[in-house]
């Protein structure tokens, strides 16, 4: 079922939805931006149908609506502990595919990565129902198509965004009701077919190209470029990296909460162990292993996909200009310059 | 060489004379040191025209054209009047029919009505640099219409950011663009980019709580450069939107006592900046006895005394919550001689009116 609807409509249904669910959509904080008299874009539970952001990618994935950058997980006091609790009220998640895509991968980490499913995860992912946002391609950062996130049809509604107003696809019946008296219209999202970036995956199959690969000189361009700031894996949509921070109330060590905070395997310290020793201790070695673990250790481990969505954001958020997709193709390059080494021997 | 020339009558008209009797050298108004480059082409046509030829980017970030042989003036005048039209009346609205806020009327083809009021300088600010607190430029066209034209003197350099590239540190009235930050705890994952970034780049006022996993800040030593925003991966630190502005009062350079100008006011909203750049020309007719002299505004403050320039600089301006103002100046100069204040009372400058 499909209608069409101005802007007052839309933000009719917004209210009548906010009712029953918290809606979280990408939204605008001005002069927010890493720059003066930038903004940022990203997603925070919305207000009305004027809030939402639909014509400029967000500069943060939907992920921080499910996984967020700092979560209580429990309470402690002495020998006793409490979970955290979830809010009960479920949600609806504004989101273009590469986002709702990037949640089945998230899925896959925190809850189908051996047999323990987590429960902050599962308990708030489970009340989460996606919007669709009709996605034209994006910017040219994006590259979805090439990772096969262009697509997806995990979605309860599917939203078209024009200045005059919105169309929407009602997929979930449950949803039918708060659209009475709208007006009808044929309505069906379309995908992305072609982005402006290809990215052309490396064919990592040999162990012994991967080998060569780990140790060859193009990461060392990176000790120089990358400074090491992890704002590409927070930006990142698929990124499920955390650590634990125990939060201590007062003067009694026993009593407080403990804190999951987002980590990032580019900040130094990520990899280090008990007698302080670090297996990445390059900004080359940690590009290294954070662009094969999203273009081939993923894979190797789960199948099906790819951990990359190619959203673009951690090109679009790097304040030192690294593409991910111009990092991919030097990837390429090198391994069919091993492959041809490998060849001649 | 045979001349008569009222040489400062052309000085008031914005040329200066040559080491070459009889020639002079234009110096062309651009606010804030950023204008359309279309303007390169009259700067071009006025050198090759009257003058000799070269053009010297002026030290106050005016386009200088030297070698203008004093029978090309008039012609010259004539045709800045559509440069003085556009860039002046209608870019940055300056009322030409008025010198220091009284009316005058003004010929459009007799070129700029006063020297007094100098160019005002920018750095290119947040127009395009990363570091970059302020568009400049747009800041420096508000200011014109409240100091030009005027033959009180004022030098007002703007930096975008406490680097202060631009040098407000070294003129009368040196305007910094500051940021007050605002800290997203929720959005901290306590990497120590920004403590690092303080450290490195600013005033060392951020700290690492390692019990709390947040950062900790000395508010009263941040300069408001914006070093945390930019360094931060997860926009924890962000700038509030409201610009702020630090004021540098009393710098300059020269033959007799360069010093570096003092923090006057910090933390000022534009609506205070632009308050107080009202009251300059009633703060320099009172040093003077409203008798303006080819004097620069850093003296008449040290004629006046600090604390009866803040008097009158400060009437009627509603200060900002966030503004603070210095209570007292203590300027550093360089002494070019030991003892060089000591003199005889008959040599001593003096302030206000004389009865």
């Amino acid at each position: 079922m499909g209608f069409s609807l101005s802007a007052a409509q839309a933000d009719a249904v917004l209210h009548a939805l906010k009712n029953d669910y918290r809606i979280f959509a990408p939204k605008r904080f001005p002069s927010q931006g890493r720059y003066s008299d930038t903004d940022i874009i990203r997603y925070e539970e919305i207000d009305g149908f004027s809030d939402i952001v639909w014509e400029t990618k967000s500069d943060y994935p939907a992920k921080e609506v499910i996984t967020p950058i700092q979560q209580t997980i429990f309470y402690f006091t002495e020998d006793e502990y409490r979970a955290s609790k979830a809010k009960e009220k479920p949600i609806l998640l504004l989101a273009r595919p590469c986002d709702i895509n990037a949640q089945q991968i998230q899925a896959k980490i925190y809850c189908e990565n051996g047999d323990y499913e987590d429960l902050y995860y599962k308990r708030i992912r489970e009340r989460v129902k996606f919007a669709l946002m009709d996605c034209n391609g994006g910017d040219d950062t994006c590259f979805c198509v090439s990772m096969e996130a262009n697509k997806t049809d995990d979605y309860a509604l599917a939203l078209k965004f024009s200045p005059e107003g919105l169309l929407v696809q009602v997929k979930d019946e449950t949803f039918t009701p708060y659209f009475t008296g709208m007006p009808q219209a044929d309505y069906t999202p379309a995908f992305v077919e072609e982005n402006s970036l290809k990215v052309n995956i490396p064919d990592l199959d040999d162990k012994a190209v991967r080998l060569a690969l780990k140790m060859h000189p193009m990461w060392q361009e990176f000790n120089r470029r990358c400074i090491s700031c992890g704002a590409c894996t927070v930006a990142c949509s698929t990124c499920t990296c955390f650590t634990t921070r125990d939060l201590i109330y007062g003067d009694n060590p026993e009593v407080g909460e403990r804190r999951r905070v987002a980590a990032s395997c580019q900040i130094a310290g990520f990899d280090q162990m008990a007698g302080q020793r670090e297996i990445r201790s390059t900004a080359g070695d940690r590009m290294r292993y954070k662009v094969l673990h999203k273009f081939h250790d993923y894979k190797a481990r789960f199948g099906e996909r790819h951990m990359c969505v190619g959203c673009g954001r951690c090109t679009h958020r790097c304040p030192e200009l690294i593409a991910i997709s111009a990092t991919v193709n030097k990837v390429n390059a090198a391994v069919e310059e091993i492959k041809a080494g490998l060849a001649g021997q | 060489m045979n001349h008569d020339i009222d040489i400062k009558k052309l000085r008031l008209n914005c040329f200066r004379q040559s080491k070459v009797p009889g020639e002079f050298m234009l110096q062309m108004r651009v606010p804030g040191g950023t204008i359309d480059a279309k303007y390169l082409s009259y700067v071009e046509h006025i050198a090759k025209t009257w003058g000799d030829g070269s053009f010297h980017i002026g030290t106050r970030q005016s386009f200088d054209i030297p070698g203008i042989p004093y029978e090309n003036i008039p012609a010259v005048n004539a045709y800045l009047e559509q440069y003085i039209q556009e860039v002046d009346s209608q870019l940055c609205g300056v009322d030409m029919d008025t010198v220091s806020h009284e009316p005058k009327p003004w010929d459009p083809t007799s070129g700029y009505p006063t020297i007094g009021a100098r160019n005002i300088t920018g750095c290119i600010g947040n127009y395009h640099c990363i570091c970059g607190n302020c568009n400049t430029f747009e800041l420096a066209r508000r200011i014109e219409p409240i100091i030009f034209p005027s033959h009180y003197h004022i030098k007002i350099n703007i930096a975008g950011c406490p680097n202060d590239c631009n040098k407000a540190h070294l003129c009368d009235f040196g305007i910094i663009g500051v940021a007050r930050m605002t800290y997203h705890p929720e959005r901290c994952i306590a990497c120590g980019a920004c403590v690092r970034a303080c450290e490195k780049g600013a005033t060392r006022v951020l700290t690492l709580n390692e019990a709390s996993g947040k950062v900790e800040k000395d508010a009263c030593c941040c300069v408001g450069c914006g070093e945390c925003v930019r360094a931060c991966p997860t926009s924890a630190w962000t700038r509030q939107e409201t610009k702020f502005y630090r004021v540098i009062l009393g710098g300059r350079t020269g033959r007799q006592t360069p010093r570096i100008g003092k923090m006057f006011l910090n933390w000022a909203t534009e609506d205070v900046v632009l308050g107080v750049l009202k009251n300059w020309q009633k703060f320099s007719a009172w040093v003077m006895d409203y008798k303006p002299e080819y004097l620069h505004g850093g003296h008449l403050i040290d004629r006046a005394g600090y604390k009866k320039f803040k008097e009158i600089i400060l009437d009627g301006v509603e200060l900002n919550p966030e503004c603070l103002v210095a209570e007292d100046m203590f300027w550093h100069e360089t002494e070019y001689r030991s003892n060089f204040n000591v003199k005889p009372l008959s040599m001593h400058h003096t302030a206000g009116p004389k009865k």
